[in-house]
């Protein structure tokens, strides 16, 4: 049986009254926010997981610590060595706990029926994806906040400065919060919780261990025989005459334009966290590990040098680059664009009405 | 229909891949009633539902539900309250949590809030329990929560999809009344449910689905339909003999556990029962009972020519 209505299909009050005003609701608000994190931080909080995950891991950088310290102080070494060492156990430590922490939040949420309901409210999708990625992090520097008393103790054996000691935990935090977001948007494009859990982790291997394989692995491909300029010798030396004449002159050589892949350097965490605790203009010859990996961070960065240098009697030619140039800000930079995305693609996902669902779900 | 209607549905289609979850829905709701939404498993009841509380798009056909579009408009979010038939809880919050939690997703307060929600703890009757964790909560208790969480933003119109499921026999007479005192101030409901005789005693009207259409909306309380009545009586003998000098129709009761004392008779209303209760009476026939096999919305159901799919 087919109704006819009668009625005006025109927005009025259910009285019949006038029209009201549709206000639009706002993209992101801050109650809405604070609501969604909340009430996630109150669920975190009071189970007694988090307690014990709280204490392992307070207990396992303490141990770790202590270690690398008492390693220093009976073997002699360079204990300026010991707080970029705990600092990358951290980091390491963090990046195995941070996928937990929201690589299930939406998905999780969707499967025990307590996403609808409040998709249903005057929450926005920006709301709710901010929110739980607020959450997230927070749990995430808690985790770093219990580090703390043993990355102070081992900043304050040397080798950072206050400056270099507080840019290392920021970048670290955001890399931390970085991990989350990625592991939100998973959540939010997968319908099971295991699914989204080994996609972020399988990004994070990506950009920790994948990166410098992948850098490796390209080298030969980058490298590529060329006409390039040479400073050397270009003549062997006359009998009795003991000094080589070094001119430039052009020659075919094997170069590798690591310019181009770099990047895949950069976008690693560990390379990054070490690039913030670098000191800059100091010999890297005769510092810290940080130092180090700048240096040859930067190297890779400017590729082969515009005259290669085969005049190896003459005192070397200073570096034409500025192998003290920090690399952080690219890499961080280039991981918060992967966490934006995350973020975005959570808030997409959570826009409702649904027009499509994802795949293996209900809307409740 | 002379209020415009609170919730209206003209030509609902919505597909999930093959499956033609709503195909045909037209639906006017008026304000202030409480409304079943009756039809087998599968019918696209909830589907509709979701559509109606702004979660789904349909694929064709126009939706108003309080006066705006539910997919578009944070005014008729504001004005929905939507209970889902299987949802969670945050198990680890205490119920007066979960319900100031609710109250903030609807931009309320902090103390408006906290009003809020110990007022509908009081009204589910769930005030001993507000400080109790969500997940000691039972079954029955929890569709009260859930109840409670719908009505967080006092909305003008409530969408409940099997609310009574769970819930014992006196939660359900207290759900009863609270939907009606809610529909005697204004709100409009619709109620899925598969426990007809309940919906019999507290709707208006019903609206029947099919295969994902609407078949029939009823005006129950108007309509006047021939039902089939249980005549019981001491004497089944005498009860013959007098059915047949008065040619009354008798049907043979099958389900009766007493035989031949219990009959079954169609009746057009009600005052054809008072009539052919006198009369039986009169003739010294020792009845003990006449009353209805079925309820209204029963029978209407399994009039309905559909299968369960």
């Amino acid at each position: 049986m087919t109704t006819t209505f009668t009625v005006p299909l025109e927005p009025s009050g259910p009285g019949g009254g006038s029209p009201a005003p549709d206000t639009a609701a706002p993209a992101i608000s801050w109650q809405g926010v604070r609501t969604i994190a909340v009430l996630e931080l109150r669920q975190r909080i009071r189970s007694t997981r988090w307690r014990v995950a709280l204490a392992v891991w307070f207990a396992l950088v303490g141990l770790v610590s202590v270690l690398i310290g008492g390693a220093f102080a009976s073997l002699g070494g360079d204990p300026k060595w010991a707080f970029g060492l705990v600092l990358m156990f951290v980091l390491g430590l963090g990046l195995v706990v941070a996928p937990t922490l929201a690589s299930t939040a939406i998905n999780g949420d969707r499967n025990a029926g307590t996403l609808a309901i409040l998709q249903v409210t005057l929450l926005s999708p920006a709301d709710i994806a901010v929110g739980k990625l607020l959450a997230g992090w927070a749990a995430a520097l808690a985790f770093l906040a219990v580090s703390l008393p043993f990355l102070i103790w081992s900043a304050l054996l040397g080798g950072t400065t206050v400056g270099g000691f507080s840019l290392s935990l920021t970048v670290l935090a955001l890399m931390l919060g970085v991990v989350c977001a990625i592991g939100l948007g998973f959540s939010a494009l997968t319908a099971r919780t295991a699914g989204s859990s080994v996609l972020t982790y399988i990004a994070v291997a990506s950009l920790t261990v994948l990166t410098p394989i992948l850098f490796v692995l390209t080298f030969p491909a980058v490298t590529t025989t060329e006409q390039v300029v040479v400073y050397g010798a270009t003549q062997e030396p006359t009998a009795g005459d003991d000094s080589y004449e070094c001119t430039n002159f052009t020659a075919e050589r094997e170069v590798s334009h690591t310019e181009r892949t770099w990047w895949l350097l950069a976008i690693n965490p560990f390379v990054i966290l070490a690039d913030t605790g670098a000191q800059p203009g100091l010999d890297p010859e005769d510092s810290g590990p940080f130092e180090a990996i700048r240096a040859a961070t930067n190297e890779m960065r400017n590729g082969p040098p515009e005259v290669v240098q085969e005049c190896w009697w003459e005192s070397q030619a200073p570096p034409t680059f500025d192998d003290g140039a920090p690399i952080w800000p690219w890499g961080l930079g280039a991981n918060l664009l992967l966490g934006a995305a995350g973020l975005a693609v959570a808030i997409r996902r959570l826009k409702v009405p649904y027009r499509t669902l994802p795949g293996g779900t209900r809307v409740a | 229909m002379a209020a415009v209607p609170a919730i209206l549905a003209r030509d609902l289609h919505r597909s999930f891949g093959t499956v033609r979850a709503v195909a045909g829905v037209d639906l006017a709701v008026r304000p202030g009633s409480v409304t079943a939404l009756i039809g087998p498993n599968g019918s696209g009841k909830t589907t509709l539902l979701l559509i109606l509380a702004g979660l789904l798009v349909p694929d064709h056909g126009s939706v108003l539900v309080a006066g705006a579009d539910p997919a578009s408009s944070a005014t008729a979010r504001s004005r929905i309250g939507w209970m889902p038939d299987a949802f969670g809880t945050w198990d680890s919050l205490t119920a007066f949590e979960v319900l100031t939690t609710m109250a903030g997703a609807y931009r309320l307060g902090p103390e408006q809030g906290r009003d809020r929600a110990w007022e509908l703890l009081k009204t589910v009757h769930l005030e001993d329990l507000a400080t109790a964790p969500a997940h000691t909560l039972s079954r029955g208790q929890k569709q009260r929560l859930g109840m409670a969480r719908a009505l967080i933003n006092s909305p003008d119109v409530l969408l409940l999809d099997e609310p009574a499921s769970g819930l014992d026999p006196r939660s359900r007479i207290e759900m009863r009344s609270l939907l009606r005192a809610l529909a005697a101030a204004g709100t409009t409901v619709l109620i899925s449910s598969h426990v007809l005789a309940e919906l019999d005693e507290m709707v208006d009207d019903a609206v029947f689905l099919s295969r994902g259409h609407t078949v029939t909306a009823e005006q129950l309380r108007a309509g006047a339909a021939t039902r089939r009545w249980r005549l019981r009586s001491l004497d089944g003998p005498a009860l013959q003999r007098w059915a047949f000098e008065a040619r009354i129709t008798l049907v043979p009761d099958t389900d009766a556990p007493d035989g031949a004392g219990s009959v079954l008779v169609d009746l057009t209303d009600d005052a054809a029962a008072a009539a052919l209760l006198a009369a039986a009476v009169g003739a010294g026939v020792p009845v003990v009972s006449l009353a209805p096999v079925s309820g209204l919305l029963e029978q209407a159901y399994l009039s309905l020519d559909t299968d369960r799919r």
